[in-house]
């Protein structure tokens, strides 16, 4: 407020970014001058643009009759919607499957067997609820009457998206544990072990020789029979469908801890998310994508052979994935349009041309040349140079804002106002005792005892300062409390229940929030991302709240939103203005003060701050103390482990020294410096001497 | 005690299926080591090995079974194909690090893996747009001698594999452990930041794993060339991921359990073949590799869990 010389335009600007989501659109009155297009807002534009390439789609086969050519987009069509069930997998939860044709397969078998002749078991009573659905039929024939199976292809749509999804989840509960590389291969292990199996079971599948005469659709007694049109459309459908779905998921608390789990696991679930469901999930949509498309593969083909979902397929799902922009939406659907439609169109034409071209200089090479062939090496090539020159793809998941002026920047840093944060720190005051108790906890590692016996208590709405030399233990003490270190003996209690042990989302949950020494953040988000993570715990929106976005789904994002900006807040205008800059390009002390408002954002009642002014300098350290001290002031109870001992002098009613893992002394802030044990430790012996 | 002849063949087939896979699965575990990465180019610099190593057969005009040598000729011959086979593949694994994986050396995340990927794809496709699909016969000038152990037959190619795989692996133990570079390539496989700053050139440690690997892998080619007569450009996919699989179970990173690891999945190989049917045997061997990966990933004989955060 003292700073007179902010340049009056960025004046108002706490507030509008306090008002307006949309706080780092600051440009937008420049830009509407300049087109009119500008004027819409941003999200009726994005919807304009997507009805018109809706509209461009659908009249496609009518402006351009031509069956090869509509077969074609037909089948980029279902490539699309492939690669955007893999991005949900890899993009959204950064899952690396190598073997997701796999479900592609299991969606195709499922629809193939229950809309063919190939199992057909003898006809008993049982059948005949199914007959009077419509599910099979009585077949006559010599030697006994047999069942047909004759499932609707639109009802088989969606139980093909649920067995997958059934499979997805029992591929995935094995890999939980594994990481990167390493749930590559297993995956790799299960997109091998299904066409096997396929290819030995061939009384359900036919083999090797594949599954023959599958039903051709229906739709008010009219069979799509084998024209490609009326695939093209239900190809259109499917994607259009499966891109809302991933739109609405990559914005909503789920596709948020999707990505936060694929940023970092472990802060992730110290912000509350549970991974394990989150990665099922993740799994099983994923899979569900793929299912639902191998439904329609095998209804436009009437066959399915086990050669037709091997890793080649896998791989050239990643391929479109990685060239259109891991994570992005319209990315992998034009990236896998443009890789199919290279294949079946351009490659031939370009061969016909080259051939042409040989017959004419007579170079009998040229003229026989065939590039269709050499897709694979196309493929191999896109992965190569996509990674080595453009790892974000065609159309990056998230745009990079800009930087912001050296006006924007020094406009009002202040404290921000922070007279009041709801629920912050809100405790049942009726219970006595202390909020946190540590009861003789023990940690190992290996050999070493990282804590031995440490006990501790800490009252409701205090502040308590944990300090010791570097290798004492502290961050261990955090660590074990939050579930992320398991103990080997002791106690943890939290508002009188037992937490010893429980897992980091549950610890979250309860209302134990935290920082981290070395940072944890979520490097490729926003930083309102961010925030919002740390809300998870707190939000209610699952996957099927948010596909339908009903009024209530929306009122609880926007309330979010709101509160985020509230608690962003607090560090005055030292983020507000970059609420939707990646967190990798913030500052150093504004990372630290991003993780303060994520743990904030879980509405803690505990909060543990693990060296939360390191690496600032003493104007910024003396910023944060005031802002700490604020949050203690609203009630909020708080433990930090902090070196600057000035900062814990004027923060912390109590202090804890642990030296070696051992408890070495408590007591106020003047007590603990005139210790003998807390100089020794610090300084060594001959100094507690002197 | 006598053993079934048919399962002692199996054994002795499982064997040289076993010292090829070794040799395989130690380029995955040399650079696994060093760089933590799953190296998918791998797969197809085997393939591409096998190719070189049928061609240096038929610079002496050796096509087919028909040319059989002996004696010093046979040594020679095989010497030189070995080496030239080795030479080249080693020389291949060295550029694609040079060239696809180094610019990517310090970005985290899956990228370098899906490079690996794309170069496996683009040699399988430059094999298979220049030499063409069909399998080509491998000249094998190896006369047929073979001898009757148990009711089993042990023909010269199985001890000749054995041989070559047991002073491959004795050479690369002893280099490991005995030379200077060898100790270099310990100390960055344990901690490459420490190394890095104790003066031990990294970049020259990765050059020299992927050499080694993929030399090792270019015998393998040669090897499974003179075994089952036959290259094509599709023997990679195969035979790496089994090759994989060997250096997962015996604790990818471990250079003596990438050996015992191909023993054991060439073993399991031919003998899965003989209590199960054939057909079921990559589902046996993927099932292994489910497993340990779930429930072991340290394998039998790795030191660290490979989940790293």
């Amino acid at each position: 407020m003292t700073d007179l010389k902010a340049p009056t335009s960025d004046s108002g600007l706490a507030e509008r970014a306090a008002t307006a989501p949309a706080a780092a659109g600051l440009s937008l009155a420049g830009l509407a001058r300049a087109a009119p297009l500008a004027r819409i807002p941003p999200h009726l534009r994005s919807r304009g643009a997507a009805l018109t390439m809706l509209l461009l789609a659908a009249l496609f086969p009518i402006l351009h009759p031509n069956d090869a050519d509509i077969d074609a987009a037909a089948n980029a069509l279902t490539y699309a919607s492939l690669a955007l069930g893999l991005n949900i997998v890899v993009g959204m939860a950064g899952l690396l499957d190598l073997g997701y044709a796999a479900f592609f397969a299991i969606g195709a078998y499922a629809y193939g067997i229950a809309a063919s002749w190939q199992v057909t078991p003898l006809w008993t009573g049982y059948w005949e609820p199914l007959q009077w659905l419509g599910l099979v039929a009585r077949f006559h024939q010599a030697g006994g009457d047999v069942v047909h199976f004759q499932v609707s292809f639109w009802l088989m749509m969606p139980v093909a998206a649920i067995v997958a999804a059934f499979f997805g989840v029992l591929f995935g509960a094995p890999t939980l544990r594994l990481k990167g590389d390493y749930l590559a291969i297993v995956t790799l292990g299960f997109g091998e072990i299904v066409p096997i199996v396929v290819r030995n079971t061939p009384s359900l599948t036919n083999g090797a020789m594949g599954l023959n005469g599958v039903a051709a659709p229906q739709l008010f007694g009219w069979s799509f029979g084998i024209a490609a049109t009326p695939y093209y459309y239900v190809g259109l459908l499917l994607v259009a469908l499966l891109m809302v779905t991933s739109q609405r998921l990559k914005i909503s608390r789920i596709g948020r801890a999707w990505m936060a789990i694929r940023e970092d696991e472990i802060a992730a679930a110290a912000m509350g998310i549970n991974r394990v469901r989150m990665k099922l999930l993740a799994f099983a949509t994923g899979a569900a994508f793929a299912g639902a498309t191998g439904t329609l593969f095998v209804a436009k083909l009437q066959t399915a052979t086990p050669e037709m979902f091997m890793f080649p397929v896998s791989v050239m799902i990643l391929v479109m994935v990685v060239f259109g922009g891991v994570g992005s939406v319209w990315g992998v659907v034009i990236g896998a349009m443009i890789l199919q439609l290279l294949q079946s169109w351009l490659l031939q034409d370009l061969s016909g041309w080259l051939n042409a071209l040989g017959r004419l200089i007579h170079s009998g090479w040229l003229s026989r040349i065939q590039l269709a062939s050499s897709i694979e090496l196309i493929f191999g090539l896109i992965l190569v140079f996509m990674m080595l020159y453009r790892r974000d793809g065609l159309i990056p998941a998230t745009r990079r804002q800009r930087a912001l002026s050296l006006g924007e920047q020094h406009a009002q840093v202040g404290s921000g106002g922070i007279a009041a944060l709801k629920g912050l720190g809100a405790l049942d005051d009726s219970r006595d005792g202390p909020l946190l108790e540590i009861d003789n906890l023990t940690v190992r590692f290996g050999g070493l005892v990282a804590l031995r016996s440490v006990s501790l208590a800490v009252r409701a709405h205090s502040v308590l300062a944990v300090i010791g030399p570097n290798g004492s233990g502290k961050s261990t003490l955090f660590n074990a409390v939050t579930g992320l270190v398991s103990t080997a003996s002791g106690q943890v209690r939290f508002a009188g229940a037992d937490i010893t042990g429980r897992p980091p989302h549950v610890v979250l949950d309860r209302g134990i929030a935290r920082t981290f020494q070395n940072l944890r953040l979520f490097p490729n988000l926003t930083v309102l991302e961010n925030v919002l993570i740390g809300m998870h715990a707190r939000l209610h929106t699952g996957a099927a709240g948010a596909l339908l976005r009903l009024p209530r789904t929306r009122r609880e994002e926007e309330a979010a939103r709101e509160r985020a900006l509230e608690i962003l807040s607090v560090f005055g205008n030292r983020l507000l203005p970059r609420v939707d800059h990646l967190v990798s390009s913030l500052s150093y002390a504004n990372r630290r003060r991003v993780e303060i408002a994520r743990a904030l954002a879980s509405q803690p009642k505990l909060l543990l701050l693990d060296e939360p002014t390191a690496g600032m300098n003493p104007a910024e350290t003396l910023e944060l103390a005031g802002q700490i001290k604020d949050l203690h002031r609203l009630g909020l109870t708080i433990v930090l482990i902090e070196h600057k001992l000035d900062v814990v002098t004027s923060l912390a009613e109590r202090v804890i020294v642990l030296d070696h893992g051992e408890r070495i002394a408590e007591g106020t802030p003047a007590e603990v410096r005139r210790d003998e044990e807390v100089i020794r430790a610090y300084l060594g012996r001959s100094a507690a001497v002197a | 005690m006598t053993i079934d002849p048919v399962l002692l063949q199996q054994i002795i087939n499982g064997l040289s299926l076993g010292a090829m896979y070794s040799l395989l699965a130690l380029g995955f575990t040399l650079v696994y080591g060093i760089l933590e990465l799953i190296n998918f180019a791998h797969f197809n610099v085997f393939m591409v090995g096998s190719f070189v190593g049928m061609w240096a057969l038929e610079l002496f005009g050796l096509s087919g079974q028909s040319i059989t040598l002996s004696g010093f000729t046979l040594v020679g011959v095989l010497l030189f194909a070995f080496a030239a086979t080795m030479l080249v593949s080693g020389v291949l694994g060295v550029a694609i690090e040079r060239l696809a994986l180094r610019p990517l050396r310090n970005v985290s995340g899956p990228a370098a893996m899906i490079t690996t990927i794309g170069v496996s794809y683009i040699l399988f496709n430059v094999i298979l747009l220049t030499v063409g699909a069909g399998s080509l016969n491998f000249p094998n000038p190896l006369p047929r001698m073979r001898w009757v152990v148990g009711g089993a037959v042990l023909e010269l190619r199985s001890v000749l594999i054995w041989g070559v795989s047991l002073v491959l692996m004795l050479g690369l133990h002893l280099f490991v452990s005995h030379t200077r570079l060898g100790k270099a390539m310990r100390a960055t496989a344990q901690d490459a930041e420490a190394a890095r700053m104790m003066g031990v050139d990294v970049d020259r440690v990765v050059v020299t794993a992927f050499f080694l690997g993929s030399a090792l892998a270019g015998a393998a080619a040669l090897i499974f060339g003179l075994y089952y007569n036959f290259t094509s450009f599709l023997i990679g996919y195969t035979a790496g991921l089994r090759a994989f699989t060997a250096a997962v179970l015996g604790g990818i990173g471990s250079v003596t359990g990438a050996m015992l690891g191909g023993i054991i999945i060439g073993l399991v190989e031919s003998l899965g073949g003989h209590f199960f049917e054939v057909r079921w045997a990559d589902v046996i061997i993927f099932s292994i590799l489910i497993l340990v990966l779930v429930f072991a990933p340290s394998g039998l004989l790795g030191r660290a869990t490979p989940s790293r955060s």
